[in-house]
């Protein structure tokens, strides 16, 4: 969330898209309701009437996977109807940049310009800015890149400012905004309720309620998830909705925000650990054989030219320096050779890991706290691959679906040969840690209970296994030694494995004196500090009680609330530098004047910056006498891009702005442009994938969480009470579609496509309807996913069988969220 | 202490059944160990209805209409704690009993002889029984937690502020000031439950698609067969127990003990069991009295 819960107090209009926010995160109907009672609306749009439907104001269905159409339908209706907030627009994002005047998207073909068919991948210089002049980079005192001549600083050369052209009034036509209009005149209200299958009048209703907080005093909040993320162009549903906020003017006020709302227990915490497979903690990219193979190769390439990440290589530095300790020098680069690289013919991700297996260039499988036997798309496909596996190793409180995957009911255990280790783990009271929720805020679990019998934390066990594998390199040598030996692993306190001593890594400190920092401006890049994860900075900072966490900031229970926005500053730590908002500057105008003063989050006195926040721009700097001078009002309100403005178009995805596709699997055709399906699609030619037409399975299915199960339902499946307020699975389907196949509220039913066949028990509701899709009746269904054949208590069928194992180019996050079936009565 | 309520506003409620789970938590009641043993409702509503062992159930109703194309109603369906319960005006042995400080309906089960008039009395159907003993089990309030200064269990675990707990008078406050804004918003079958049903009850509810939704009577009764019972009070008030198992002749025994259902037909003067139809005893009202 670029807000966090108690924010979304602030807000006067909800958007709830691609999320059931009640059931899923039930924490944000306390703060929801808060701002009803002062007059907020709240808008649901979901393929089915949600328990977060029956609680909002305005809902409206929509058919899954056409989220780009709706967005894109609304940026169209809010530059027709002039509703943009058009200072905020104009100051704070790229509008006014001209680009390439090669860029090009061509209906016909649904392509941008710059597509290669070999390589199945766009080259994206067409999509980039037109130069006005090249900065070269300052290293001169007081110069962005000054700090890269001090002595300890590898060599490398900064990046020249590429400083784009302009047009502020938005009217040359090549300047983005210009492009951008053009691009959705397409996306007229009829075309998008064909689309969608929405009806005309519900449509505008949300369209006018949620575009009134374009008014620059009015905030709207954006509430998502996995319905919006689960698509092949889920990063560019993400992205679509991000800008509806950026042009109503809604990023960085209190009650606006793009607000992703990530799960318990920790989702939040595994990403900026790096999640995903390309990703280096904190956001930064993970070396790779082609496109960083040094060190200097790895800090040209991913320092900015302007704005703060015109620092990262002191964030990566200092991070290599805690992963390699005393070992990592300037001489040797700091280690960098001796992170692993990934290939980039060797995609590792979810998706593609089981073909992998399959194909047996993966041998070992190593899982934490995963259960993708249950949880990955076509798992049918996932655990035949798995029985090709010499050996797996499970780390979880409960058998899971994977550690059994071997026991599936259509796999023969007497002809798998896989070895499988299930490590039991401690549950979540049953550690001492760090854990993030979705507003970024860190804060301290205490260990409640010694762990069950002979489970243990998922650091003992990494302890265990660091000196199992050390001690065996040192006895006996083995490939790769010098990873594996140079790695600082001194996380002990009394001579025992701590998460005390893993905060303090994450931290951030001084080499030389192990003082613990209160701020990633104070990390350098020439190995003088050390810290593993540069954006928790500040969160573990009292040198004068290292060992308690209660007196640390992760440890915060300070319950004042100063500007009376629910920030509660002194709560808890956010990070980065506990900005409880972050793009605040965007809450004041150019000026420095909030957009509404009774939700000041920064203001601009006319000499100083006066806060409720922690500023997240430039407010003032401080010379090296230590003066600190404020800095007046600018248009860097987003100085985490080079440009420091918000991108309404990029050049550094798989497109430049998003545009609407179907469905790999979809019950119409693409009526938007030319072509089916995103081109940047992954793993489609995959024989596992074994894609279903709509001729065969007609019905366009979307799958879901119930607030009464969590995930694969590993834990939940194993709580009688839960179990009895939620005993079995479900696939919901309209009144309408269970007259026509003859099945009663209840039934037993088969649900089957292409990769799987599933029973399941039908609930035949009213809360489903069939839509009018490009003229022809669709019907929807939607399943939930919690069950397998594991556990004590409840099981049941494998719904991710049914699920097509193809993603997104970006993030390679498959599409669960729309795809399709048929059903039969049993 | 001032009478309490609870106050359910079912216009907040997400129907999380948080509440639901908490109440089983706290209180100790135990869900179905055996594999797959609880079988699919066809609804969100599961277990279907209260039982032995479930004291709170969120009920699910839904039905084509309104503004958002469906009326999809959440209700708390537990003991609604009657300022006159007539579970207690027909309790023999002291089971039920009105908790003087709260006004909530106390159990003392271990008094319960399991005759389940209370069963039959009560308008909204809430008393179970369990065990093989069968005796009562309904809300009690969490008077456990009440007693401490804690509201109870449900009220403490609801994330949307659905549920509150406090005195009578504001929670009766708050409820009419929601349907107050309920109807401004269109939703007009908005009603405040609990003011004045039963001369009022210490629950008291918000239902924003009116009482049919909700599975609320409008004009709840108590069962005139508690009138009949009530006469034979002075009879069992001494020690139903002793009574049942030592006069065998009672008029407890008499009309079918263990009875779940009686109803007394007022023309005929009869007691009869709506689930076989019998007559279970006629009443000779003239001589009773």
């Amino acid at each position: 969330m670029t807000n966090h819960w108690c924010d979304l107090q602030n807000a006067d209009v909800f958007l709830t898209c691609g999320s059931n926010n009640v059931e899923n995160h039930p924490i944000s109907s306390k703060w929801v309701q808060k701002a009803l009672d002062k007059g907020a609306t709240w808008i649901v749009v979901d393929p089915r009437y949600t328990r977060s439907a029956a609680c909002a104001d305005i809902y409206s269905p929509i058919r899954a996977g056409t989220d780009i159409a709706f967005y894109g339908g609304m940026f169209n209706y809010i530059i027709q109807n002039n509703l943009m907030q058009t200072e905020y627009v104009v100051n704070y994002t790229n509008a006014s940049y001209l680009i390439d005047p090669d860029f090009n998207f061509d209906v016909d073909t649904g392509l941008f310009s710059g597509w290669d068919e070999a390589k199945k991948s766009y080259t994206t210089t067409t999509w980039g800015y037109q130069t006005a002049e090249v900065v070269e980079p300052n290293t001169a005192t007081g110069g962005p890149f000054a700090w890269t001549t001090a002595e300890g600083v590898p060599e490398f050369t900064p990046p020249a400012n590429k400083v784009p052209k302009k047009d502020p009034t938005l009217e040359d036509p090549q300047c983005v905004f210009q492009v951008f209009k053009k691009h959705y005149e397409r996306y007229d209200i009829d075309t998008v309720c064909a689309i969608c299958g929405m009806d005309k009048e519900t449509l505008e209703l949300v369209y006018k309620t949620y575009c009134a907080t374009g008014a620059p005093d009015k905030s709207g909040s954006i509430m998502y998830a996995l319905g919006q993320t689960q698509h092949h162009y889920g990063a560019q549903n993400t992205r679509a909705l991000s800008l509806v906020q950026l042009l109503l003017g809604n990023v960085g006020l209190a009650g606006g925000g793009v607000n992703a709302l990530r799960g318990e227990p920790n989702v939040q915490g595994a990403t900026d650990m790096a999640m995903l497979v390309f990703d280096f903690p904190g956001y930064m990219k993970w070396p790779t054989v082609q496109k960083y193979p040094d060190l200097r190769t790895w800090m040209e390439v991913e320092t900015a030219s302007d704005g703060y990440y015109t620092n990262k290589p002191k964030f990566f530095i200092s991070a290599l320096k805690e992963w390699f300790g005393e070992n990592a020098t300037v001489e040797n680069d700091f280690g960098y050779d001796w992170l692993p690289k990934i290939g980039s013919d060797a995609d590792l991700s979810i998706i593609s890991t089981f073909d992998h297996m399959d194909t047996g260039r993966v041998k070992g499988y190593w899982l934490w706290g995963q259960n993708p036997a249950s949880s990955a798309p076509n798992t049918k496909f996932a655990r035949e691959a798995m029985s090709k596996l010499e050996w797996m190793v499970c780390v979880d409180c409960v058998e899971t679906e994977t550690a059994s995957f071997w026991k599936a009911p259509d796999l023969d255990p007497a002809t798998i040969d896989t070895e499988v280790y299930l490590l039991p783990a401690a549950l979540i009271f049953e550690k001492p840690g760090t854990v993030v929720n979705s507003g970024r805020w860190l804060q301290w679990r205490y260990q409640v209970v010694e762990p069950y019998d002979q489970a243990k934390s998922d650091l003992d066990i990494c302890d265990l296994l660091w000196k199992e594998i050390v001690g065996l390199y040192q006895a006996e040598g083995g490939a790769n030694p010098e990873p594996i030996l140079n790695m600082k692993w001194d996380y002990y306190i009394d001579g025992k494995i701590d998460a005390r001593a893993i905060a303090q890594a994450l931290n951030g400190y001084t080499v030389e004196d192990k003082n613990l920092l209160t701020t990633f401006g104070d990390l350098k890049a020439d190995g003088s500090t050390s810290c593993a994860l540069w954006i928790y900075a500040g969160y573990y900072a009292n040198n004068d009680a290292p060992l308690d966490p209660a007196q640390q900031r992760v440890g915060a229970r300070g319950t004042e609330d100063k500007g009376n926005l629910g920030l509660y500053q002194d709560w808890a730590y956010a990070w980065p530098l506990n900005r409880r908002i972050v793009y605040n500057r965007a809450s004041a105008d150019a000026e420095g004047k909030p957009w509404n003063e009774e939700r000041m989050l920064v203001k601009w006195t006319g000499e100083k910056w006066e806060s409720n926040d922690v500023p997240d721009f430039v407010a003032s700097t401080k010379a090296s006498d230590g003066t600190v001078t404020p800095v007046p009002p600018n248009n860097k309100a987003f100085f985490m891009n080079w440009e420091q403005n918000a991108r309404l178009m990029i050049s550094s995805m798989d497109m430049p702005t998003p545009e609407h596709y179907e469905p790999f699997e979809s019950p119409t055709q693409n009526v938007l442009n030319g072509r089916q399906n995103s081109p940047c699609i992954r793993f489609t030619e995959h024989k596992s994938v074994q894609q279903g037409s709509k001729e065969e399975y007609p019905i366009a299915v979307t799958t879901y969480s119930v607030v009464e199960h969590w995930q694969t339902g590993s834990q939940t499946r194993s709580c009688p009470v839960l179990v009895e307020a939620m005993p079995s699975q479900f696939v919901e389907i309209s009144e309408e579609l269970a007259q026509e196949k003859g099945i009663e509220n209840g039934d037993e039913v088969r649900v089957f496509n292409n990769r799987g066949s599933v029973v399941l028990n039908a609930f035949v509701t009213c809360r489903l309807k069939p839509l009018m899709v490009n003229g022809e009746t669709v019907h929807q269904a939607g399943m939930v996913h919690h069950w397998g054949w594991a556990g004590e208590i409840s099981t049941g069928d494998m719904v991710n069988d049914l699920a097509p194992n193809v993603g997104d180019p970006n993030c390679f996050i498959p599409e669960y969220k729309a795809f399709l079936i048929d059903i039969e009565k049993i | 202490m001032t009478d309490v309520a609870i106050l359910y506003d079912s216009s907040r409620c997400s129907a999380c059944k948080g509440c639901q789970s908490a109440c089983k938590c706290w209180n100790g009641l135990p869900s179905p160990l055996e594999k797959n043993a609880v079988s699919c409702t066809g609804s969100y509503q599961s277990p279907p209805e209260l039982n032995g062992d479930t004291r709170l159930l969120i009920r699910f109703d839904e039905a084509a209409g309104g503004s958002k194309g469906v009326e999809w109603a959440f209700n708390r369906r537990s003991c609604m704690h009657c300022v006159n319960p007539g579970c207690v005006a027909v309790c023999p042995s002291g089971a039920l009993h009105v908790d003087a400080e709260t006004g909530f309906v106390a159990v003392s089960a271990e008094k319960c002889v399991g005759c389940k008039y209370c069963a039959s009395a009560c308008p909204f159907g809430v008393p179970q029984h369990y065990g093989p003993e069968k005796t009562i089990n309904k809300c009690t309030g969490c008077l456990d937690r009440v007693e401490q200064g804690r509201a109870p269990a449900c009220v403490k675990t609801c994330q949307p502020g659905a549920l509150k707990f406090g005195d009578r008078e504001e929670m009766l406050a708050i409820a009419h000031e929601r349907v107050a804004l309920l109807k401004a918003k269109g939703y007009d079958k908005a009603v405040v439950y609990g003011e004045n049903e039963l001369d009022g009850l210490h629950v008291i509810m918000v239902e924003k698609y009116g009482l049919d939704a909700a599975g609320l009577p409008e004009n709840p009764q108590i069962n005139q067969v508690v009138d009949i019972l009530g006469l034979m009070k002075p009879l069992t008030g001494i020690g139903a127990a002793a009574i049942v198992a030592g006069l065998g002749l009672s008029f407890l025994t008499g009309i079918g003990y263990k009875r779940d259902t009686l109803h007394y037909d007022e023309a005929a003067h009869d007691v009869v069991d709506m689930d076989t139809g019998e007559i279970v005893r006629h009443i000779d009202v003239e001589s009773e009295e």
